[in-house]
């Protein structure tokens, strides 16, 4: 009896809750319901990052997405949830023409990701998990600190920082908070732009 | 086959991911409610994320990975995520104050 | 006053002015006054004011400049003794009288004042210039020309008033059957007055031969526009169309005098032109006169040393001094409507009266007498052979032909004709002056004719003499100046006095006196005397059967006769002032007259007796010979003798009526037929021809026709079928490939426009289609490792 494999359970678990409420999200119609199985497979994904070695990847995940973006969805949701809105069915033959298409989308998914033999399982482990947080933020000032003892000259030259995507992001995220308050403001009355003319 | 003991890959992450992929996409294609769609838009994603943190782990492919870029990709996919679903939600808004509707098959302006 | 200097001034004036009032006309014509009458008082001050310049050069600076001329008489006196020594000479030798006789006559001669305005261009040894030669010829003729012209504007300005409003003209009539309306065009009519009075004082002052073309070819576009008047009529027309082509014909000739004379002389001019202003008259600058008759040859006519140069060895360059002068002759035949060109003045008469008496008459015609006047020196005295030759014809057939004539300017076309005739004879057998002065003379009678003529024909609205008859009642002026001019044309007068005549008895004194001269001296051309003679008869026959048919007797036709009435003031007190100078333009009173004046433009050298080359038994005799009794007394007597006949023939057949010209003309049935057919000449030209000319264009019309036209049709044919063919490929080949391919690409693109639905989950859906496709693609297609 091998003893059991810790990681595996819990990536089993994780993995479940996410595809389960995954599919909830799609199979369900209200859509209070699908935000918040949307909410629970999103954590759930953030676990998987966890487990993945990817822990301030999955932080960030649960700070931004769970606690952010979903927020402001389901904003979006209260704003619009009014009666006919709540619950909209979707024509049965349109369902069958989504479930084949993704069943077929899905087969070749499924068949790219375990044909491959290097992506397989591995039987042995890295004794000690890393905090990756100080590389991560390192690396988003431009420092590879990761990358010092890279051996080959060639490669550690394209290992250089990630200042420049880092900066871009930042004013993209602005640019777009910015576009998303005008966008949203309220309209006002025609009348009054008419009458300065 | 025990799946409690046998470690996993990133093969087995590759198949979350496709789930969420093929969850997201479906769900975009049948929602008709703008703010399904943009949730659908949210798995589709997570499932790309949940392949890059897979294919950048120090655990499940040691020596082979693709280092801290995926991590910082997946970190940038976020941010973008964020950054989209909040322009998504102003324009679902305004749609909802121009049509008084939020079913996208309304919004049939792009008809050719 | 310097005349060399205030004559070129004036007289330049005098020719400008009516150029500045036809340019004047030209622009502002129609908005002169209504209907553009305030035209006619331009024109006429212009004119008047040339008119006045002119007349301030002849009194008040040419007279007392050159002094009073001899009078003729002392002139013959003068000579009486030269002439016996000339005929002594003549008698004992035969030998050429030159020097002494010359230079003792030419010593009435004064310098012509020559130089040039303007220089237009010069192209190495040819330059054209705008010059003048000013003797007391040009004078004369600016006189004489200005007062014509201006009496005759005043005239026009009381004959043309129909043109002051619409006018009706019931000799057209349209193809609808109604007659021509048009608007009134009597500014044009001054306009063109103008433009002619500028282009005849061209000629007459012109300083060289070149200036002298030009005007000429614009005396004879004036004349095809005033002919060409009424251009509605299809016989107007047709005679402006006549006498343009046929003055082309004799120009032809005069251009090739032109080339002729500078490709030999190379010059143009006719006197001599101080270009270098050193005072002396070097060889390169003298004019066309001095080069024929040289100082150095005491002024003899002989062929000049660029001639010899320029003709071909072994040919006699003497051939090239006759060519020039018969070329030169040949212009002046055309404008002067001598034999054969005589045929377009008559048709002439198509144009309103002014016009023919200005123009064809008085002036224009006279530009041909008055060149060969001008050029008399460069002529050889077989040219001048010629020239009388052709003058003599002239004069004959055209007073022939006036006898019959029943159209009033018809019967005038051809006296003047005919007095033309007089005039080329009297130049041809080597009277200048004699020519000259019938040219002046002759300008005011033939003018008061023809105003008198057109006063008729104003009154009777008719040309026809045979519906008039007994006017003298109704228009009293007009009968009796035309009495005066019919008298002035014969020759009327008392024998020997020297103011008791009319002026044409001057004149033709002289002519006959000369032709007289001549017939002694060269026996075998007699002929030319007594043609000459026998014309004075004629000419007093039919100038007397046209008074006495509009004038006298009983009216022939009683509707026009009680329409008859006299003309306005305007139109008959010009002619009482011509008929004034048609009386006393040949009198020699107080030592001043027409005669003596143009002793002064005498060219040197041509008093001399002269023989011909070519023909060397031909002798022009000294003109003042002419003068000595025994042929001044017998010309006279036979010119009054001959004149009277005529008279007396035209008093019994039309006057007293005791023959009837009816019977006479039924008698001579062949010879009447002959006359009123003008000689055939139309008929022969035609036939000669016109007719050859339009059957060969009929054949080359026909040629183009049937083989050109077919050709070109066959041509056009076969281009059109390879066309079609073309066409064919075009539509169904190329636009049909063309076609399908853009009805393809349109299906197509109406096929994806139904995928375009606008549904965004669609959309999506196509998204994960093609994602899968691209999966199985990769997968099943290409045969890629980089996976594993």
């Amino acid at each position: 009896m091998e003893p059991i494999n810790w990681h595996s359970v819990f990536f089993m678990l994780f993995s479940l809750v996410a595809c389960g409420f995954s599919l909830a999200v799609v199979l369900t119609s209200n859509i209070v319901r699908m935000a918040f199985y949307l909410v629970i497979a999103l954590a759930a994904t953030s676990g998987l990052f966890f487990l993945a070695g990817a822990d301030f990847v999955g932080a960030m995940q649960i700070m931004i997405y769970v606690g952010g973006t979903l927020v402001l969805l389901i904003f979006g949701v209260m704003l619009t949830a009014k009666g006919p809105f709540i619950n909209m069915k979707t024509a049965a033959g349109e369902w069958i023409l989504a479930t084949i298409v993704g069943g077929s989308l899905f087969v070749v998914l499924l068949s790219a990701a375990t044909n491959v033999p290097s992506w397989q399982a591995l039987d042995e482990r890295p004794a000690e998990a890393q905090v990756t947080a100080t590389r991560l933020g390192m690396a988003l000032m431009g420092a590879r600190v990761d990358a010092l003892e890279e051996a080959d000259p060639v490669t550690r030259r394209g290992l250089s920082g990630y200042l420049l995507p880092f900066e871009i992001v930042s004013v993209h995220l602005l640019v777009v908070l910015i576009g998303a308050a005008y966008l949203a403001r309220p309209k006002k009355r025609a009348r009054g732009s008419a009458d300065s003319l | 086959m025990n799946i409690f003991t046998e470690p996993v890959g990133v093969s087995h992450y590759l198949v979350v991911g496709a789930v969420m992929f093929v969850a997201g996409a479906v769900c975009m294609a049948t929602k008709r409610n703008a703010l399904g769609v943009l949730m659908g838009i949210e798995l589709v994603l997570n499932g790309a994320n949940v392949n890059f943190v897979a294919f950048g782990s120090q655990y499940l492919r040691p020596g082979a990975n693709i280092g801290l870029d995926g991590q910082l990709i997946a970190l940038f996919v976020i941010v973008l995520a964020a950054a989209e679903a909040a322009v998504a939600l102003a324009i679902t808004l305004n749609f909802y104050n121009n049509h008084s509707t939020v079913d996208v098959d309304q919004a049939d302006e792009l008809k050719g | 006053m310097d005349p060399v200097s205030i004559l070129p001034k004036l007289l330049g004036a005098a020719w400008l002015i009516p150029l500045a009032s036809f340019t004047l006309i030209v622009f502002f014509g129609p908005r002169m006054g209504k209907a553009g009458n305030k035209a006619g008082y331009l024109a006429t001050a212009a004119i008047g004011t040339s008119c006045a310049l002119s007349l301030f050069a002849l009194f008040f600076v040419w007279l007392p400049s050159y002094g009073v001329p001899p009078a003729l008489e002392h002139a013959a006196a003068d000579h009486a003794s030269t002439d016996h020594e000339a005929g002594d000479h003549e008698a004992a030798a035969g030998h050429e009288s030159s020097g002494h006789d010359a230079a003792h006559a030419d010593a009435a001669t004064v310098k012509p004042i020559v130089g040039d305005w303007y220089t237009l261009g010069k192209f190495g040894a040819l330059q054209l210039t705008i010059g003048y030669y000013i003797d007391s010829l040009t004078v004369l003729m600016f006189a004489m020309v200005t007062i014509i012209a201006t009496l005759i504007h005043f005239y026009a300005y009381g004959y043309m008033h129909d043109e002051l409003h619409d006018v009706v003209d019931h000799e057209v009539r349209l193809s609808d059957g109604h007659h021509l309306h048009r608007p009134g065009r009597f500014y044009r009519f001054f306009q063109y007055l103008s433009l002619f009075c500028f282009s005849m004082l061209g000629i007459v002052i012109a300083g060289n031969i070149a200036m002298v073309f030009v005007f000429w070819e614009l005396v004879g576009i004036c004349s095809y526009f005033l002919i060409g008047f009424y251009y509605e009529r299809k016989s107007a027309s047709n005679a402006a169309n006549k006498a343009f082509i046929v003055n082309r014909i004799g120009d032809f000739g005069m251009i090739i005098g032109l080339m002729a004379l500078f490709a030999s002389l190379a010059t143009f001019n006719f006197g001599d032109i101080d270009y270098d202003g050193n005072g002396a008259i070097e060889v390169a600058e003298r004019g066309i006169f001095s080069q024929v008759r040289t100082p150095e040859n005491h002024f003899a006519i002989a062929v000049p040393e660029g001639m010899v140069r320029a003709t071909a060895p072994g040919h006699d360059p003497y051939w090239m001094l006759v060519i020039a002068g018969i070329g030169i002759f040949c212009g002046c035949v055309g404008k002067s409507a001598q034999f054969p060109l005589h045929v377009w003045l008559p048709d002439a008469m198509e144009g309103p009266t002014p016009v023919s008496a200005l123009v064809h008459s008085a002036t224009m015609v006279a530009a041909g007498v008055y060149l060969v006047g001008r050029f008399f020196p460069v002529f050889a005295p077989e040219v001048l052979l010629v020239i009388a030759i052709t003058g003599c014809i002239t004069l004959f057939i055209a007073a022939t032909i006036a006898i019959t004539a029943v159209d009033i300017k018809r019967v005038l076309a051809y006296s003047t004709v005919s007095q033309l005739g007089y005039m080329m004879l009297a130049l041809g057998v080597g009277g200048w002056s004699a020519g000259m002065f019938h040219l002046v003379t002759h300008a005011f009678f033939k003018s008061l004719l023809f105003m008198c003529s057109g006063s008729v024909i104003h009154a009777c609205h008719t040309n026809d003499m045979t519906k008039m008859g007994g006017l003298r009642k109704k228009m009293p002026w007009t009968a009796y100046t035309m009495l005066v001019g019919c008298l002035a044309i014969m020759g009327a007068g008392v024998p020997f006095s020297i103011w008791l005549a009319f002026s044409g008895h001057y004149s033709k004194d002289a002519i006959l006196a000369q032709a007289l001269s001549f017939s002694t001296s060269n026996p075998s051309l007699s002929i030319l005397f007594y043609v000459a003679a026998a014309g004075a008869a004629i000419t007093a026959f039919y100038m007397f059967r046209l008074w006495f048919m509009t004038f006298a007797g009983e009216p022939r036709d009683h509707h026009i006769y009680d329409h008859a009435h006299e003309s306005p003031k305007i139109m008959y007190y010009p002619l009482v002032v011509l008929a004034v100078f048609a009386i006393g333009s040949g009198w020699s009173l107080f030592g001043f007259g027409v005669q003596p004046l143009l002793e002064q433009a005498r060219p040197a050298g041509i008093l001399a007796e002269t023989h011909g080359v070519l023909l060397p038994e031909l002798v022009h005799p000294n003109e003042h010979t002419s003068h000595i009794d025994a042929f001044h007394v017998p010309a006279t007597i036979w010119a009054t003798s001959t004149a009277l006949a005529g008279f007396l023939l035209a008093v019994v057949f039309y006057g007293l009526r005791l023959l009837d010209a009816r019977e006479v003309s039924q008698q001579f049935q062949p010879i009447y037929r002959f006359l009123v057919h003008k000689w055939y000449f139309d008929e022969l030209y035609g036939f000669l021809f016109v007719r050859p000319v339009l059957f060969v264009s009929r054949r080359v019309a026909e040629f183009d026709k049937r083989v050109i036209d077919r050709f070109i049709d066959n041509l056009a044919l076969g281009v059109r079928m390879i066309s079609t063919f073309d066409d064919l490929i075009d539509r169904y080949l190329v636009d049909g490939a063309v076609n399908t391919t853009a009805g393809w690409l349109y299906g197509l693109g109406r096929w994806f426009h139904g995928a375009e639905t606008g549904k965004l989950r669609q959309y999506v859906m196509f998204i994960v289609v093609g994602t899968v496709g691209l999966f199985v693609l990769i997968t099943f297609y290409l045969n890629s490792t980089y996976a594993g």
